[in-house]
């Protein structure tokens, strides 16, 4: 087990250092970079000064060097600073960080709590209404884009009801979490209500399920053994992949409720090329993802002994 | 003066001033309230206010976008950041609403010297930042020179470039600005280059009087100290900003409220529900929004419309075919039916502009009449002109009703005279490089055109760069020379004139097709008063003037 | 009893997948009128009415057309992207599975890579150097989302490796090409189809997503993402410039998960598997 969790930070590490280069690339080649959004903002930076700023921010280094810097400067655990706020990244980041993966947690807990049950009652009630239901009712979810759903929670539940805070973050109390997780959690919950499903399916009709069946173990005692573990597998792969990509996922939602994550904060540096600041969401997203993942291979392990890591 | 707005959408909400009192307006009124203002002051939201009750907390909006760019005021001219710093800092002047025009804010008084050009100030000597210490000249000196500190780049330096010997300091020629001239501890003269209003010029944000000491520290950044009337308490950024009310602002019995809680939102379907679930004492509203409140009559008694200085236009490369033919854009000028536009689409919630002055600017030529809708007179130009058989022509525009929107809008108009559009949807950031360094064919923009005249029709002076503001790059000595003329009249009626002139030579060569000048709405509550329309940017509210009634929720 | 209507999900989500297909081929005969061109702003905002059967745009185009003409878009978006994103997915998720080592590596990092960076970053990148539109779309989207199809195969793959008919296949002397494509892949095309027709559906929405951040198709062509986003501060004033394309989304995303569950049924009918 040391060693399957030595080996999956080696691959962390990998993935981390090739997504920023990647995305630190995909950025230096796009039209458009920090001082132009200045210019887009106001009128007549003076060329010289404009040259002055890009100069002081070493827009105009080559590439390979900036790149270079960045990494140098990280393994110093230095972020950089960001050229808009002139704060440190990781200062703005600390703040976003624990809004974001509390939205998330909020979000993955309802999809589970929701979708599991829902999948479930649909495979056992195979081809029957209740099953046509509750698909239809999953594929709701996935069909309506979130901002739709969002904008129909405020309007019911905060217009219409009274019962909750159209937007903002409160002091961090739940009323302003609900809508935002509802939100952002539909849509994992309709994808996990449908995996589910065809996971109990699939699993019901394998043959070590069928053998034991025909050995006479009770329908009961087979869920809880057998079908449970090994569909698990799937739906654990599913909620690891929802879980783990909801930091970068939420942006629109974040944007509708004034949610202060990392999602919005992300998309705002884009638009300003704020490229410090850019990198340190992606680090987090990334990191928050692998982290994710790497508990639900630990996971996979612990629930169905037949997957080995060599 | 060229600010451009956040292209989106944009709204607003303001003040009434209460500076009618103050005595000294002195030489800012005297060159600006020239002309006959009454008719385009807004509408007030209710007639009759009762006195002014302290206490409560005002929750609004800074209704531009999910995060705040700073809270360092010189660093940023986003109406988004405006909005919040108008409740931390204060500037020499304000833009006073009941009168349109700027108003001394932290100056007590202003005179203006014989010359025309120097202005002698004093401050009140009330006036203290939230660190307690006292507001004095030497802090105007030096916010003006952090302003022009060429390695920061701030946006105000443009403004006060405008002061003699700024230029000077900013390349490094000399230590400080020769310009301002401290004469005692709340005394201090300030010498223009030219003929300029300073009020014009000193009323944003970009120009906030800080403390130097609080700048210095590192937590500036994050804990922002001013003199304004409310001192900050918190930020959470991406999400809300608040500050508490500061007991020793300079003006006396201000603010009214307790509190001051602004939400970060650019998503108006959320603040429209917002504001009707009583979440929001007042916000600003979309075309859809407005259109809606308009007709309930309820919502319909709280809004305050505002009629901003910022032309909507569609601007075109003139060294490109076939804008170098002025005929084509006098041609596009008739072709397009804007009336219908701005009704159907804009949901009456846009003004048609003339020319590039917006109508509620000070050197506005009320004789002029608008380019009429008239296809026949088009082809009759188009014809005439060098491409009678018509052209292809790329309209670059960001994404929403005011870019994809109105260019959509506008296809079937210019095909109809043998233009054949193609849409480019970019990035306003990609916009802006693509203005300034003149590659784009034809683009749809939203200029500041204001206060200041003279400075917003520099934006076709040919010595202006297009990265100045001269996107279009138009190049007329003739126009030069009547800009000229203008911002060397010391004659507040001849300057007017002269400026008149030159925005009718910009009417006949047609540029730009003029669209419109945006109507801001303001939805407010009942219950909150003292709520004006700044012509300026109407997101830009006055909270020291405002008041919470009775059964205000944010009293609760 | 019920055993004999057990595939109305085929029906259903079937006749929704080949109604879509005869409306997106002969747009041109069943819309009144022409999506784009056919645009007056004196009609702008109009309700439903006999004249435009589902009212019209605030550009005052006939929202039905639109929506006929939509459905080519929607169709070739979500089938392309999902045949790339499939094909990808599975070819690596097949072959990191079954041989492990090194390559089983290289592809979870590879899929690590695509699914830690949002889609929305690619997208914004991309369109930004190839400008928005279809290809950049298909680009975006095709070679980004493919990691579902990929993590799903590869988990049933391993939790199959061991289990007795591949240990057959393999003692026959099967090689890996024919085990992972005659023996592997069937077995798993349950939760594969399922990802898939589900995959069809999210990159409709995807496309949708983008449009609300200016990053879809460009207008005016009529692709229901962007008359969704489009539509979106009207929802209040003019419900139906809104309601109808979310509805066309909708039920497309319907059919093709009916489709596929009916698909699945079809492919491993209860309790009489293949083996």
């Amino acid at each position: 087990m040391a060693l399957v969790i030595l080996r999956r930070l080696a691959q962390a590490l990998i993935t981390v250092a090739v997504v920023l280069t990647l995305v630190f690339l995909l950025f230096s080649v796009i039209p458009g970079n920090y001082v132009s959004s200045l210019m887009a903002e106001k009128r007549g930076v003076d060329p010289a000064v404009a040259a002055r700023i890009a100069a002081s921010l070493h827009l105009n280094d080559p590439t390979p060097l900036r790149l270079w810097h960045y990494f140098v400067d990280l393994l110093h655990g230095n972020l950089g600073v960001s050229f808009s706020t002139q704060q440190p990244v990781t200062e703005m980041l600390s703040g976003r960080i624990f809004a974001s993966v509390r939205l998330a947690l909020a979000a993955i807990s309802f999809a589970i709590v929701t979708g599991l049950p829902l999948g479930y009652l649909a495979a056992s009630r195979q081809g029957r209404w209740v099953d046509g239901v509750a698909m239809v009712f999953a594929v709701s979810g996935l069909s309506v884009p979130a901002f739709w759903f969002g904008l129909l929670a405020m309007y019911v539940f905060s217009l219409q009801l009274g019962l909750l805070p159209t937007f903002g973050y409160g002091g961090g109390d739940l009323a302003h979490l609900v809508m935002p997780a509802l939100t952002l959690g539909i849509a994992p919950m309709a994808l996990l209500a449908r995996t589910t499903r065809a996971a109990v399916l699939e699993t019901r009709n394998a043959d070590f399920i069928r053998t034991a069946r025909s050995k006479g173990m009770s329908e009961g005692r087979l869920v809880r053994k057998h079908l449970a573990r090994n569909a698990f597998v799937l739906i654990l792969t599913m909620i690891g992949l929802q879980f783990g990509a909801m930091l970068g996922g939420s942006v629109v939602i974040e944007s509708l409720f004034a949610w202060p994550g990392v999602g919005s904060l992300l998309i705002q540096s884009v638009g300003l090329r704020d490229i410090p600041v850019v990198q340190g969401c992606i680090l987090v997203i990334v990191l928050f993802f692998l982290a994710v993942n790497t508990l639900v291979d630990i996971a996979y392990l612990i629930i169905d002994p037949r997957i080995r890591y060599k | 003066m060229k600010r451009t707005q956040d292209h989106h959408r944009r709204h607003g909400i303001t003040r009434r001033s209460f500076f009618s009192g103050a005595g000294a307006l002195g030489a800012a009124a005297a060159l600006t309230n020239g002309t006959a203002l009454s008719a385009l002051l807004p509408t007030p939201a209710r007639a009759a206010e009762a006195a002014p009750m302290p206490g409560g907390t005002m929750h609004l909006a800074a209704p531009y976008g999910s995060a705040l760019k700073s809270l360092d005021p010189h660093a940023t001219w986003r109406s988004q950041d405006m909005v919040v710093s108008k409740a931390f800092h204060r500037s020499l002047y304000s833009w006073d609403t009941s009168k349109n025009a700027p108003a001394p804010d932290l100056a007590a008084s202003v005179t203006a010297e014989a010359d025309g050009m120097t202005h002698t100030y004093k401050l009140h000597d009330n006036a203290y930042f939230h660190n307690g210490r006292q507001v004095v000249a030497d802090d105007v000196i030096w916010s003006f020179t952090r302003v022009m500190d060429p390695d920061k780049g701030f946006p105000g330096a443009a403004l006060v470039a405008n002061i003699e010997g700024a230029d000077d300091y900013a390349k490094g020629k000399a230590k400080t600005i020769s310009g301002l001239k401290k004469i005692d501890d709340l005394s201090f003269q300030i010498k223009m280059k030219n003929y300029t209003d300073p009020g014009l010029l000193f009323f944003d944000g970009v120009t906030s009087i800080l403390p130097k000491e609080e700048v210095a520290k590192p937590d500036f950044l994050t804990h922002p100290v001013g003199c304004g009337p409310f001192s900050f308490s918190q930020h959470v950024a991406g999400s809300s900003i608040s500050g508490k009310k500061f007991d020793k602002y300079y003006k006396p019995g201000k603010p009214y409220a307790d509190g001051v809680h602004f939400v970060i939102t650019g998503d108006y379907s959320a603040l429209d529900m917002a504001f009707r679930s009583g979440e929001l004492d007042a916000t600003v509203l979309s075309a859809s929004a407005y259109a809606l409140y308009k007709n309930d009559a309820k919502l319909s008694k709280g809004l305050v419309e505002v009629h901003e200085l910022f032309t909507r236009h569609m601007g075109m490369n003139l060294k490109m075919k076939p804008f170098d033919d002025e005929k084509v854009r006098q041609a596009i000028n008739y072709a397009i039916d804007r009336d219908l536009i701005i009704d159907k689409l804009i949901k009456g919630k846009a003004f048609k502009a003339v020319s590039w002055l917006p109508s509620s600017s000070i050197a506005f030529d009320e004789t002029r009449k608008p380019y009429p809708f008239d296809v026949d007179k088009a082809k009759e130009l188009m014809k005439a002109s060098a491409y009678p058989d018509g052209a292809e022509v790329t309209i670059w525009a960001t994404n929403g009703t005011n870019g994809t929107g109105v260019a959509q809008a506008i296809t079937p108009y210019l095909a109809a005279i043998g233009l054949k559009v193609t849409l480019k949807v970019v990035e306003s950031s990609v916009l802006s490089d693509a203005l300034h360094s003149g590659t784009a064919q034809a683009w749809l923009y939203s200029s500041g055109t204001g206060p200041d005249p003279i400075a917003a029709l520099r934006d076709f002076d040919s010595r202006v760069t297009r990265a100045g503001g001269n996107t279009t790059g138009f190049s007329d000595p003739a126009y030069d020379k009547m800009l000229d003329d203008a911002a060397g009249e010391v004659d507040p009626d001849k300057r007017r004139k002269l400026t008149m002139q030159a925005d009718g030579y910009i009417f006949d060569k047609a540029p730009v097709w003029f669209f419109n000048t945006n109507k801001a709405v303001v939805a407010t509550q009942p219950w909150i008063h003292n709520v004006g329309g700044n012509v300026t940017e109407a997101a830009i509210l006055e909270v020291d003037d405002m008041w919470l009634g009775k059964d205000a929720p944010g009293r609760s | 009893m019920l055993r004999q209507l057990r595939r109305p999900n085929l029906a259903v989500g079937g006749g929704i997948v080949v109604l879509l297909i005869i409306i997106a081929v002969f747009a041109p005969l069943i819309a009144p009128h022409d999506p784009i061109h056919d645009a007056n702003l004196m009609y702008a905002g109009e309700p439903p009415s006999t004249a435009f059967w589902l009212g019209t745009d605030d550009q005052g185009r006939d929202i039905f057309s639109r929506i006929v003409y939509g459905a080519r878009i929607a169709l070739t978006v979500g089938l392309l992207v999902e045949m790339m994103n499939a094909a990808i997915g599975i070819a690596l998720g097949l072959s990191a599975g079954y041989f492990g080592g090194w390559w089983d590596e290289f592809v979870q990092g590879l899929t690590n890579v695509m699914l830690a960076v949002p889609t929305i970053v690619f997208a914004l990148a991309l369109m930004a150097v190839m400008g928005p539109g279809i290809p950049s779309l298909l680009v975006a989207l095709g070679l980004t989302d493919w990691a579902y199809s990929c993590r799903i195969s590869r988990a049933q793959v391993l939790s199959m490796k061991s289990s007795p008919f591949i240990q057959a296949a393999r003692t026959m002397g099967y090689g890996p090409g024919h085990i992972m494509l005659r023996e592997l892949l069937p077995n798993i095309a349950g939760p594969l189809i399922v990802v898939a027709t589900m995959g069809v559906g999210s990159a409709i929405m995807a496309e949708a997503s983008l449009s609300f951040l200016g990053l879809g198709v460009v207008p005016p062509a009529p692709s229901w993402g962007s008359m969704l986003a489009g539509a979106r501060e009207q929802l209040i004033v003019a419900p139906w410039i809104a309601v109808f394309p979310g509805l066309a989304i909708f039920v497309t995303v319907l059919g093709f998960n009916l489709l596929g569950d009916g698909l699945r049924d079809l492919l491993d009918p209860q309790g009489r598997s293949r083996r």
